[in-house]
């Protein structure tokens, strides 16, 4: 346990050290909030109806852009490769990973929320909403960190990210913007779609710890 | 006999999908098997050779693009 | 070898005499089934002879997938770079028949629902397959044909997308139904008995073509595995 959270501690200091990445992606998340608020013309009216969409699939393509950005680093500088040699459980750095992934993606997530708060005049800051939030990131996370870890040495990646991760993420989208949409009473309940985001962060959780070990086996 | 110019689009379609995929993959296979006999034709001869090229010092760039033949096919696709 | 082993290598071998005929002779009895001995259906019309086409290869389109996920756990398990090969040979097969289900159900559909495309939920989910298989081609061409770790990226990758088919499956469809939908596609239940018959022929016809394509398809990966380490050994030899 106590080498989980030393992993943990060492993957937010990384994250830190490379902030410039995730500024990055936060400055994207933010550029794609106004360019749907030009696209769609969001100046205008009623625009809960495309919020929920505007705001996720924001978070996965920055989500996506960020994992990879984020992993790039850690190999280029060779740490990456120095720890999978070292005795720590792979499962460990993965979690590890992950965990820091997330804590920095929330950041982000959260940072747009107050700013679409502000340009839409609606409120996204209630707990359910928040709740939604979590829940669908921590769905998201685990994959695109994943794939962030298999994408290393391939030519292209960057722009293959997104290929390989979004349409295994379709359930997620689904989901969260259905539950968020629920959550700004566009629609009825928030039941079902919270099921459904549930039993996909389990799933892709899961699914990604298992199979990391795989992964980078030498 | 309604619909039927949809009908025959879908079989249509479908076979000449089919035939090109085939056609291709026929080509590629081809080819693959021309250079799998190229190159192991190329490997005998360089085991009849008595010793492997050598480079004499200073002499590494002329006895590397000696070396270096005109690309094969470059796709692996 | 244990005599199961033996058999199947025997089976292998014969597969170039047995399965262009079969798939030939069934192809050929399935279109004369579907466009000459079934029945005519009254509601639909001449169009709705593209189900003898669009079913079989829907449910074969799944069994190639399901063998890519089969041949990816073997690969991880054994190491081997042949069922990297096979993997990706029937998904490439996988991937050609999905086209052809979109296809014949798009071409179905316009003269049915009055559009190309519905967002139907069995028709969604096969187009989010379709892109998933894509990707995981294009993801592994980019690679060397004996890079083993593309291929062992590719093998999780293609775990993943086979674990994440029922979800796909389960999601698209709340998102269609629990949402008003102005446009309902009703087939008939029952299917009279010649269809039956015919759509059983159709199922081994499209079933046996999908089984010669992929041996091709894998055959063509193979070779050009064998290129790549030839041209590494021959690069070794000349400059060694």
């Amino acid at each position: 346990m106590s080498v989980l959270m030393a992993v943990v501690g060492k993957d937010l200091q990384l994250a830190w050290r490379n902030r410039e990445g995730w500024l990055s992606a936060m400055a994207f998340a933010t550029i794609a909030v106004l360019t749907y608020s030009f696209a769609f013309d969001l100046a205008t009216g009623d625009v809960r109806p495309l919020l929920p969409g505007v705001l996720w699939t924001t978070f996965l393509f920055a989500g996506v852009f960020a994992a990879g950005q984020s992993f790039q680093d850690e190999v280029d500088d060779g740490t990456f490769d120095a720890l999978l040699l070292s005795p720590v459980d792979p499962t460990v750095i993965f979690i590890g990973k992950l965990v820091a992934n997330l804590i920095a993606l929330l950041i982000i997530e959260f940072a747009q929320l107050i700013l679409a708060t502000i340009l839409f005049d609606v409120g996204l800051l209630t707990p359910q909403l928040l709740g939604i939030v979590l829940i669908g990131t921590i769905g998201y996370v685990s994959l695109t960190t994943l794939l962030a870890t298999m994408g290393g040495h391939v030519r292209g990646r960057s722009v293959l990210m997104p290929v390989l991760a979004l349409p295994l993420l379709i359930p997620l989208l689904i989901g969260a913007v259905r539950a968020t949409g629920a959550s700004l009473g566009l629609e009825a309940g928030t039941g079902p779609w919270m099921l459904l985001l549930m039993v996909f962060a389990a799933w892709s959780t899961l699914a990604a710890v298992l199979l990391f070990p795989t992964a980078v086996e030498q | 006999m309604e619909n039927i110019e949809y009908l025959f689009a879908g079989f249509a379609v479908f076979w000449a999908a089919l035939f090109i995929y085939l056609l291709t993959l026929q080509a590629r296979l081809r080819s693959l098997h021309r250079e799998i006999e190229r190159l192991e034709e190329r490997l005998a001869e360089s085991e009849g050779k008595p010793a492997p090229r050598s480079r004499t010092v200073g002499n590494a760039s002329s006895a590397a693009s000696g070396s270096a033949e005109p690309s094969a096919p470059p796709a692996n696709s | 070898m244990n005599a199961l082993a033996i058999l199947l290598a025997r089976v292998y071998e014969w597969r170039w005499v047995v399965l262009p005929p079969v798939a030939g002779v069934a192809m050929m009895a399935m279109i004369v089934g579907a466009l000459v001995a079934a029945p005519r259906e009254i509601i639909e019309g001449e169009v709705q002879r593209l189900m003898y086409l669009h079913v079989p290869s829907a449910v074969t389109m799944y069994a190639a997938f399901g063998f890519t996920a089969f041949a990816s756990v073997m690969f991880l398990w054994k190491r081997d770079m042949r069922w990297d090969a096979a993997a990706r040979g029937s998904a490439v097969v996988g991937v050609f028949l999905c086209g052809m289900v979109l296809a014949t159900g798009a071409i179905w559909g316009k003269p049915i629902w009055g559009v190309y495309w519905s967002w139907d939920a069995r028709l969604t989910t096969t187009l989010i397959l379709f892109l998933i298989y894509s990707a995981y081609l294009l993801a592994r061409s980019v690679a060397g044909p004996l890079d083993e770790q593309a291929a062992r990226f590719a093998a999780i990758f293609a775990i993943i997308g086979v674990a994440d088919i029922p979800i796909i499956q389960m999601s698209v469809r709340w998102w269609r139904t629990l949402h008003p939908q102005p446009i309902v596609f009703q087939t008939n239940p029952a299917l009279p008995g010649e269809m039956l018959i015919v759509l059983l022929i159709g199922f081994i016809a499209i079933f046996a073509l999908a089984t010669w394509l992929i041996s091709l398809q894998t055959d063509t990966e193979r070779a050009a595995q064998r290129v790549s380490a030839l041209r590494a050994e021959v690069d070794h030899r000349e400059i060694a």
